[in-house]
């Protein structure tokens, strides 16, 4: 497919005022708007409540009419069939089929492509397994729990794997490993060369997954450019090590006392994300212990679909390699840490259940063993993430921070 | 591969299944169903008309084909409002309408399902229907006399023939010049209405036989095919003074009556006849089918006699007016035809429900189709309510309201039991007017107007 145009969303002056009955201009939602999304990116929209950005994703889904200016979604208007059938669209809120089955929901969806009827089902399969609804695929949607729901609303999105894929707010509702699979997913699918557009204000998701950002206020972008410019303290210097005996910190803290620089020396903080999981995890492999069955918790299906997601995600995006954008070298460098701290947890969870199937739990416990390890490694990695956000964590270490003399 | 500006069948389709599971998962459908299953049986127990199995058959085909229509007029306005104001109040069009579906396509998805869902009960409950009213001479252990009058006068599809209107305008013309001559036009009232009125006086006369008088029919083209068919003669008397018995004689003169006037021309036989039936109820009698005369001549004639002292009228109504009947088709076509008449304003129903849904929110829709629905039922009551209105009001409403009223179909004027109980055949002429009337035209037109206001329509905007 051709793309003709360098940007995957743009907008010219687009702007949208709500007026009442009589035509009297109420509310500015959208004020002279002018985004550009490239291809091959992580976009996040912030902003507060009531700062235009649902507004905006509906203005470019040809769901409202703009009062002014124009956008341009893959180079056209995404009312048009050959458009929409490139984006993926999951709204603030999974609206569903309350009295279809999860099934027949996606098999809906599916039909309104032109897709072939094998094709449909592997992926509507396929789709069930990675947001971990297999078992619940015939309950009527309107018994589902919100975070199943927007599950749901997920897989809909998917289904006709997207070049364009708009997600708005995608993690409300969900726990926190539905949201990091959320975002290891969006980075999946950007390594995959797909354009992700994703509107929060929970800051935390939007930081570990985006490439760029723009802030929205009143309508308007207040700030926009790479995560990794806004947010990089360039004064400051991060030094991150396996853990250290007291002489050598001695010798180091020497060094930067010489220098006349204020500093703080501390272990990593876990994040409490990563905890959870490893806790749940653990707590769930010691229930499959017990019972000699898989769980049918929600999180366990979950959980056990994690490694089929790599499966689908070949499946869905096999003959879309020469979609990649040639007609700019886009730069999509993320964070180091943020690839760091995604990869050990990606891992740890399929392999702590790697056998979705018939578990068999000695395996597992001994996987759990071999993998707390590599996560004590990874912790160490995260010294750096760990001392740029958290700083009220210092009072266990106090002692050996005698050296510093307050902050900069 | 689609070609622009080509319907999607395979959107419409999805969209279409997917309607009806609504309607049928959210028990809206299971309900009405359930109320026919349960109740048609029953009607077909209970129902007795006059007594008589042919009263029976006639009572229990009016009310259960009413009842069907009825209950489906309703789900389909239900369904037909409900299945998309809902899509747009929960926002579950916002997930569809960014799928490559064109919104003419959803729409069209959406009343083709409520059409199809119509059908899916429509046809098993009027199949139901129509092997109860096959059973009911069995269970009422009909003689075979019995059953050869209903085979006559009920299983059966006759073709009607209705005298015209005797033409008055001259004599109209003459009385209300000699009015104006002499000066006794009523006084307040424009030429419009007092010629209205002497027209009615003057029908109504031509109508109307003095003691001792006799009162003439002639029909051309009469044409019964086959041997040993009947020919039925339908009516229904009203008289200016009410006898104390409520019975009206009558002398009747039915066949080739030219033979008897003077100017006698080819055979043709005639039958005399001695009735006495109640007045205001509609008779019917019935001669053998020589009466007609090889031109397809055949006359009617009714003598009033002394013994009745009043002057007997012969109402023009479309069921009270005298008509003859004569075999023309078989009991079945004629009773699909009927289903096809209940189908039509489904159909209708259907598309109207859909306009109301693209820019009303579901309260409002329903009211809307409801109001609409109650009016096409009355539209000939309306319709001749209105003719008479006050002459200012004349022009106002000739403008405005009747060509909106024309827009609403009549449903009144096509309803099954008018139809089915005098066995009177459903012409293809009358299949084909309803066909292009209330399907194409009127249908077309309704849907051609959603289709336009869903295509610029703001989606996401709230609606009231």
């Amino acid at each position: 497919m051709m793309q003709n145009n360098k940007y995957a969303i743009e907008t010219f002056s687009l702007t949208k005022i709500f007026s009442d009955l009589w035509g009297r201009a109420k509310v500015t939602a959208v004020n002279n708007l002018n985004l550009q999304v490239r291809y091959n990116e992580v976009f996040g929209l912030l902003g507060p409540n009531g700062s235009g950005k649902t507004t905006t994703i509906k203005l470019l889904l040809g769901l409202l009419h703009p009062t002014k200016g124009k956008t341009l979604v893959l180079g056209g208007d995404a009312t048009t069939t050959k458009i929409s059938s490139r984006i993926g669209f999951l709204p603030e809120e999974s609206y569903l089929y309350k009295y279809l089955t999860a099934r027949e929901i996606l098999d809906f969806y599916a039909s309104l492509f032109s897709l072939p009827a094998r094709v449909r089902k592997s992926r509507i399969e396929a789709l069930l397994d990675m947001v971990g609804l297999r078992a619940a695929a015939n309950r009527q949607v309107g018994t589902f729990s919100k975070g199943m729901a927007r599950r749901i609303g997920l897989a809909q999105a998917l289904i006709n794997d997207p070049d364009l894929l708009i997600l708005d707010e995608p993690t409300t509702g969900l726990d926190p490993i539905g949201t990091r699979q959320i975002k290891d997913l969006i980075a999946e699918l950007a390594k995959r060369g797909k354009t992700v557009l994703l509107c929060s204000h929970l800051l935390a998701d939007v930081e570990d997954v985006c490439d760029r950002i723009s802030i929205l206020y009143g309508g308007s972008i207040q700030a926009e450019g790479k995560v990794k410019d806004l947010l990089q303290q360039t004064y400051k210097t991060q030094i991150i090590s396996d853990s250290l005996n007291p002489s050598t910190i001695e010798s180091i803290k020497g060094l930067i006392i010489a220098e006349k620089k204020d500093f703080e020396i501390t272990s990593p903080m876990e994040k409490l994300e990563s905890f959870f999981i490893r806790t749940v995890a653990k707590a769930q492999t010691k229930a499959a212990t017990t019972s000699g069955a898989v769980s049918t918790t929600q999180i366990g299906e979950f959980l056990t679909a994690k490694d089929k997601e790599k499966g689908i995600l070949d499946k869905l995006v096999t003959a879309e390699t020469q979609k990649e954008p040639k007609s700019e070298p886009v730069q999509t460098q993320k964070p180091a840490e943020v690839h760091i701290e995604q990869r050990p947890d990606t891992e740890l969870i399929r392999k702590l259940t790697g056998q979705e199937d018939g578990p068999k739990p000695v395996e597992q416990k001994e996987q759990i063993a071999s993998e707390t390890e590599e996560e004590e490694k990874i912790r160490e990695d995260l010294l750096k993430e760990l001392t740029d956000s958290q700083t009220d964590n210092a009072d266990k270490q106090a002692d050996e921070n005698k050296g510093r003399a307050g902050n900069a | 591969m689609k070609i622009k500006g080509e319907l999607e069948m395979r959107s419409i389709w999805a969209v279409a299944r997917n309607t009806i599971r609504q309607a049928i998962r959210m028990k809206i459908a299971a309900a009405f169903i359930l109320l026919m299953i349960i109740i048609i049986p029953i009607m077909g127990l209970t129902m007795s008309g006059d007594g008589t199995i042919k009263g029976r058959l006639q009572s229990f085909t009016t009310y259960s084909l009413a009842l069907v229509s009825l209950l489906l007029s309703i789900l389909t306005i239900i369904v037909a409002t409900f299945s998309l104001t809902d899509d747009i109040k929960q926002k579950r069009i916002y997930t569809v309408l960014t799928k490559p579906i064109r919104r003419i396509e959803l729409l069209m998805g959406k009343f083709l399902g409520v059409v199809m869902l119509d059908l899916i009960i429509l046809i098993p409950v009027s199949a139901i229907i129509y092997s109860i009213i096959l059973y009911i001479p069995y269970h009422y252990k009909a003689d075979p006399q019995q059953k050869q009058q209903l085979e006559n006068e009920f299983f059966t599809a006759r073709a009607s023939i209705i005298p015209p209107k005797p033409d008055v305008r001259e004599e109209v013309r003459e009385i209300y010049l000699k009015l104006k001559k002499n000066e006794q036009l009523p006084k307040g009232m424009s030429y419009n209405s007092i010629m209205r009125n002497l027209t009615y006086i003057k029908q109504m006369e031509k109508r109307a036989v003095p003691v001792g008088r006799q009162i003439q029919w002639d029909f051309e083209n009469v044409k019964v095919s086959g041997r040993g068919q009947k020919i039925f003669i339908r009516f229904q008397y009203d008289v200016a003074i009410n006898p104390p018995d409520m019975n009206i004689y009558g002398l009747w003169a039915v066949g080739d009556l030219r033979q008897i006037s003077p100017i006698t021309s080819g055979p043709g036989r005639t039958y005399f006849i001695e009735r006495k039936d109640i007045l205001g109820i509609t008779r019917e009698f019935e001669v053998p089918a020589d009466a007609v005369a090889a031109d397809g001549y055949f006359g009617v004639a009714f003598l009033n006699p002394p013994i009745n002292n009043t002057v007997v009228i012969f109402p023009s109504g479309e069921e009270e007016g005298l008509e003859i009947l004569y075999k023309a088709g078989g009991f079945t076509s004629n009773y699909i035809r009927a289903v096809f008449m209940i189908f039509a304003k489904l159909f209708f129903l259907a598309a109207l429900g859909t306009l109301a849904a693209t820019f009303l929110s579901f309260p409002v829709a329903i009211l809307l189709c409801l109001s609409l629905f109650c009016t096409a039922i009355l539209s000939g009551f309306i319709t001749e309510s209105l003719d008479s209105p006050g002459d200012n009001i004349n022009i106002f409403y000739e403008y405005t309201i009747m060509p909106f009223i024309k827009l609403i179909p009549h449903f009144d004027y096509y309803t099954p039991s008018k139809y089915l109980i005098p066995a009177r055949l459903i012409s293809i002429a009358v299949i084909a007017e309803i066909a292009a009337s209330m399907i194409l035209l009127k249908s077309g037109i309704i849907l051609a107007f959603s289709v336009l206001i869903f295509k610029f329509k703001e989606i996401a905007k709230i609606t009231v």
